[in-house]
This record gives structure tokens, sequence and C-alpha cells, in this order.
């Protein structure tokens, strides 16, 4: 499986060995923890307080900062920007610049959303980074999920690259053949089809046989199927899945009897 | 505490999402869900997949002002049904999730809406002729809009995209935030998936009729032999009027 896909960093951490299961539920808790439980910090915080501490224990650190600082805040800077000039609505005013407005209120709601957003999504790589997919799939599939759902994505993280290789090739030959592809806008616009043509119909070619090749090693049947890998599921992770349940009810909780 | 959104907003996101759960539990409930998925569909959905991020992504690369990052859940609709055509959007914007950024995820509901309205037209034979087709794109921009807007008031009405500066200039003439983003949805969502909506006419227009008789709705694509290469044509010639009027009208209405 290519790795350049996934986040996925392999390493030897106590996070890296539970349960693919617990690491879902621990993501899931902090999402709702940060998004429902009251306070105006509390996503900021469970970013600093829990998500920090968390990779720096599974020695991704620097990985999840390069993450941060790549993906998550361009997008969360942005809309925090874009929201405190845009959204009008605010009464006290901080300063204007040109026609618009700036007010607290709407920095205040901006920053609200923008850490939110940046708590989700970092909840998220942090999964991404310490679970490979195919192991949380695996392990999902042994919890009930039909096995179907996991070949489709696994296959999928593994096509892509097939296709990419395969546009390379593509693109090879139609120079080969003359084709220019460094000129105008409008002529890049015409090369869409000698590339995308062969691309997309030779893939969906290629379904056939692959139908035909699963069909015969017993994708549909209905028998219990066995697996090739085990993934450890020990009481540590049962104990910390209930802890975590346990949180994100009291959170639910306090805010529905709170406000 | 001063939320980003109003009790409402929530309510309207609660609606939406509670219609969708209902449409998807009585299908699998009266087994009309199950009838779409046989071998064939389980491996057609990743390539289609493949194809909605790689067509996606090269639509980022040169700059249209569509987005194109569909193409292969309506196909998937079209020929396998609307579920698996669900299933197919729902995963994409979950595997574009895990490739690129995570900010794909809150928008699975509206991935997943498009594969649906796909495949119910498609059902209803609203995919055999280029102004059906256009038909389709406009019902599937209109689905899109609906079930996406709740979700892009509850994230703060203003995303990293480019369709933005229309909602942050409307916001500024004094409009509300869901008022905003449904008239930037109407403005971009229809030309996005008219186009989406006729490039999977062409390509469906390209396979053989063996080749979709393995499909369990591949009569769906299926349209008279003769008109054949005069819709085409006229498919193709709408989707370039379509990105040129864009170009022209909308774009420089943002740089206002």
């Amino acid at each position: 499986m290519n790795d350049r896909l996934s986040f996925y960093r392999k390493k030897n951490s106590p996070i890296h060995t539970l349960n693919p299961f617990t690491k879902l539920t621990l993501t899931l808790a902090l999402i709702v923890i940060g998004i429902v439980g009251g306070g105006y910090w509390t996503a900021s915080l469970a970013v600093c307080l829990a998500i920090a501490p968390l990779t720096i224990f599974s020695k991704l650190f620097g990985d999840y900062l390069r993450v941060a600082f790549r993906l998550i805040l361009p997008t969360a800077g942005f809309m925090f920007v874009m929201q405190s000039i845009f959204i009008p609505g605010g009464v006290t005013e901080l300063f204007r610049i040109g026609p618009f407005s700036i007010e607290v209120e709407t920095v205040q709601r901006s920053y609200l959303i923008a850490s939110r957003i940046f708590l989700m999504v970092s909840a998220f790589a942090f999964l991404l980074l310490t679970t490979h997919p195919s192991e949380l799939m695996t392990d999902l599939t042994r919890r009930g999920l039909p096995p179907q759902f996991s070949y489709v994505l696994i296959s999928t993280l593994q096509i892509i690259p097939q296709m990419q290789a395969k546009a390379q090739t593509i693109i090879s030959a139609q120079r080969s053949r003359g084709l220019d592809t460094e000129s105008s806008f409008m002529k890049r616009i015409g090369l869409l089809v000698p590339l995308v043509g062969p691309l997309v119909f030779g893939s969906l070619v290629e379904v056939e046989e692959r139908a035909i090749a699963i069909e015969a090693r017993g994708f549909t049947s209905t028998r219990v199927k066995t697996f090739l890998h085990d993934i450890p599921d020990t009481h540590m992770d049962k104990i910390i899945r209930w802890a975590l349940l346990a949180l994100i009810i009291v959170a639910l909780a306090s805010k529905i009897w709170l406000s | 505490m001063q939320t980003g959104f109003t009790n409402q907003d929530f309510i309207n996101f609660l609606i939406v999402m509670a219609v969708l759960g209902v449409v998807f539990g009585w299908a699998y409930a009266t087994k009309r869900m199950q009838k779409d998925f046989t071998t064939t569909t389980w491996v057609l959905i990743p390539v289609a997949v493949a194809i909605n991020i790689a067509i996606g992504q090269l639509v980022l690369v040169l700059k249209l002002p569509v987005y194109l990052d569909s193409i292969g859940t309506v196909l998937v609709g079209v020929i396998c049904g609307p579920w698996a055509g669900a299933l197919t959007g729902a995963l994409s914007n979950t595997v574009a999730g895990i490739i690129f950024d995570p900010g794909w995820w809150p928008w699975i509901p509206v991935a997943a809406a498009i594969g649906l309205t796909a495949g119910l037209c498609a059902n209803a034979s609203f995919f055999k002729t280029w102004w059906k087709v256009v038909v389709t794109g406009f019902l599937i921009a209109l689905v899109a809009t609906i079930v996406g807007s709740p979700i892009a008031v509850l994230l703060g009405g203003i995303s990293a995209s480019g369709s933005s500066l229309i909602t942050a200039f409307l916001l500024q003439t004094g409009r509300g935030i869901l008022e905003s983003v449904l008239t930037t949805n109407f403005i971009v969502e229809p030309i996005d998936k008219i186009s989406t909506s006729l490039l999977a006419f062409a390509i469906l227009d390209g396979l053989s009729t063996r080749f979709l008789a393995r499909f369990p709705h591949g009569e769906n694509a299926l349209l008279d032999q003769q008109r054949k290469t005069s819709e085409l044509v006229i498919a193709v010639v709408i989707v370039v009027i379509l990105v040129i009027v864009t170009n022209v009208f909308v774009v420089p209405l943002l740089n206002q």
C-alpha cells in the first residue's frame, strides 16, 4: 500500500498500540466535548491540553505541527479573517479598513468558529497520523461493518496512485504524438479531452475484469470470514472507551441542562 | 455565550439531516437499497471515487470556475441506482478527507444527496436526452443547495472556497447569513452541476451497451441510436457555453 497517500506515520508509542476503535472514540469525544461543552475557550483548550500532549506522547508532535501549519491554519485563519471583516452585526467598533468596519463581537464569534474548526480538523489529523486506514477498516469490519465498505475504501486508496501513474503514461504518450501541453489557457482546456478521455474509459473498462476476479474469490459469500492480521483489543482499550463515552454523555447533558 | 449560529439555523440543519435519514432508513427497510449493490457496483464505486478526485484535482489546477468533483458520483447514480450513487458521493468526500484535508468531511451529506438525486432522476428516465440531462443537473444543484446551505451556515457562512467571495459581498450589503449562502449557491451550483451531468452523459455515451448491461440500472443510460452524435455535440457545446458565461459574467461580479 502506498503510504504517500495517507498521513500515517509509523512510530513505536503507546498510542500506536491502542486499538484503532479506541482512537476513533477518542477523536469523536474530543470533537463533541470541544463543540458542545459550554465555555468560550473550550475548543482552544482542547487543542492545547489534549491534542498537543497526545501528539507529543505518540512522538508525532513535529508531524502534527507540519499538518497544522500547512493545512489547518491557512483554512481556519482565512475563515477567521474573512468572517471578521465581512459578517456585519457587531456593536462595538474596533477599527476600520476602507468601507469595512470590524466589530469586537464579530471577531469574537469568528474566533469561536475558527477554533472549533481547528479542533475538529486537528482531532481527525491526530487519528489519521496514528492509525493506518486499512487497520481501522479491518477492526471496524470485525465489529460488524459490512466487508464491502472496507473493500471500497481501501481499494480507492490503492486505485488513486495507479490512476496517477496511468495519467502520467497518457500524458507522455500524447506528448510523443506532438501534443503541446504548455500553451495558452483556452488551448489547455482543449487538451482535457485527449488526456481525460483515455484515463476515464480505461479505468471503467477494467471494472468488469476486476468484478470477475473478486467474485471468483467469494466476495459476496455470506459465510463468516477470517482475518489475516489480528488487531489487539485489550482491557485497557475497553476501559478507555467507556470512560470517553461517559465524558461525551456528561458534556451533552451539561449542554442540555445548564444552558 | 455568543455562538456562530442561531437556534433556527441549527433546527434547519437538523430538519435536513432528519429528512435524509428517513429516506435512507426507508430504502434500507424496504430492501430498495440492497438491489443496487451487486458485485459490479461494488467494484465500480472505487473507480468512480478515483475519477471524482482525479478530475476534481485537474479542474482545480486549471483554475476553471467550476468544481466538477462529482462526475463519478452522477455516473454511479445513473447506472447503479440512487443508493449506490449516494454511497459513492459519501465515500468520495471521506477519501478526499483522508488524502487532502479533513475539511471535506462536513460536506458528506451534500455529496450523498447529489448521487441520490442523480439516481432518482435517471430512474425516472431523465438521463436520456441532453435537455433532460440539463433538467437533472438543475435538480441536483437545487438539492445540493438545500442540503449544503444549513451546513455552510453552521460553519459560519464563509469557507476557504472561491465562491465565498460572493457570500462575503452579499453579507456586506446587509443580507442575513442564510440568505447570502443560499444566493451564492444558487449562482454557482447550477452551472457546476449541469456541466457535471452533461459530462457524465458524454462518458456514458462512450461506453458500449454490453458494458452498461452489467450494471443494475444500465438501461437508464441508453439512448436512441440515430440521435446519439448530435445529442453529444449539443451537450458539449452547452458545457463550453456555461464555462464561458461564468468567466464573462460571474468573475467580473467578484472583482467589483
